[in-house]
């Protein structure tokens, strides 16, 4: 597992881990029913991801792992999008590009 | 005690929370693993940072960064709220630079220009989505 494809994959799994724990919380703070369970399950989402990461770090370089974090959010919108039928309008796709290439560019090495 | 987000004023202000709260809670992170040695594994690592006095400081920021953020997403699509946290990478690297000395380059000013706009964009969108109560029940 020790491969640097391994540490990408682990890195985008945890963006997408990131994506779904946020629809959890949302979840939670909007709907009457299943409060406790959502949260609960956001934040259980929440502490794998932060240790699936971890685990990436240890076989990718940190200018590899950081910058790819940004794609968590894409994960969101993106499940935003499908599980919470948020409206994505022009201004917010455009946002959310520059938004990742930016934190890209600064989580990156010099 | 009752906190309210739904108008546009105190959303703003739930939202530059969040970022305040996470620049702190990254930075705290980053000090208590500052002390520890460069060549600790991850355990060790784990466990070093469970030994800081300051780890039930860091332990407190990220439980108001939790109750503060469900109060947000009561009233904000998630979509709309969590890019615009993405602003704790400027003020990370800004703190940085002065806390640690770390070194801003063209890149990363590029990045933080890019993020400041990305922001801005999407700080133009509607905040709440229409004829969407947030959820399919």
């Amino acid at each position: 597992m020790n491969t640097p494809l391994a540490g990408i994959i682990l890195v985008v799994l945890s963006s997408a881990i990131e994506g779904f724990a946020q629809v959890c919380l949302k979840k939670s703070a909007v709907l009457s029913v299943r409060k406790r369970e959502w949260l609960a399950l956001g934040i259980v989402l929440f502490v794998f991801e932060a240790l699936l990461y971890s685990g990436a770090l240890q076989s990718l370089d940190i200018s590899t792992a950081y910058p790819l974090g940004a794609l968590s959010f894409v994960a969101v919108t993106l499940f935003s999008r499908w599980l919470l039928r948020e409206t994505i309008d022009l201004k917010r796709w455009l946002g959310l590009g520059l938004i990742v290439c930016g934190a890209a560019l600064v989580a990156g090495q010099p | 005690m009752k906190i309210d987000f739904s108008s546009r004023r105190m959303l703003i202000f739930g939202i530059a929370l969040a970022t305040i709260l996470d620049t702190v809670g990254q930075l705290l992170w980053k000090y208590c693993v500052a002390g520890l040695p460069s060549d600790a594994g991850l355990s060790q690592a784990a466990w070093g940072v469970l030994h800081q006095p300051l780890f039930i400081v860091l332990a407190v920021v990220f439980l108001l960064q939790l109750f503060n953020w469900m109060k947000v997403l009561e009233h904000a699509d998630l979509s709309f709220a969590q890019p615009i946290t993405s602003l704790s990478y400027v003020t990370v690297l800004v703190l940085s630079a002065f806390l640690f000395g770390e070194h801003i380059g063209a890149t990363k000013v590029a990045g933080v220009l890019c993020v400041l706009g990305g922001v801005w964009l999407v700080s133009q969108s509607e905040s709440h989505s229409e004829h969407n109560p947030g959820v399919r029940s």
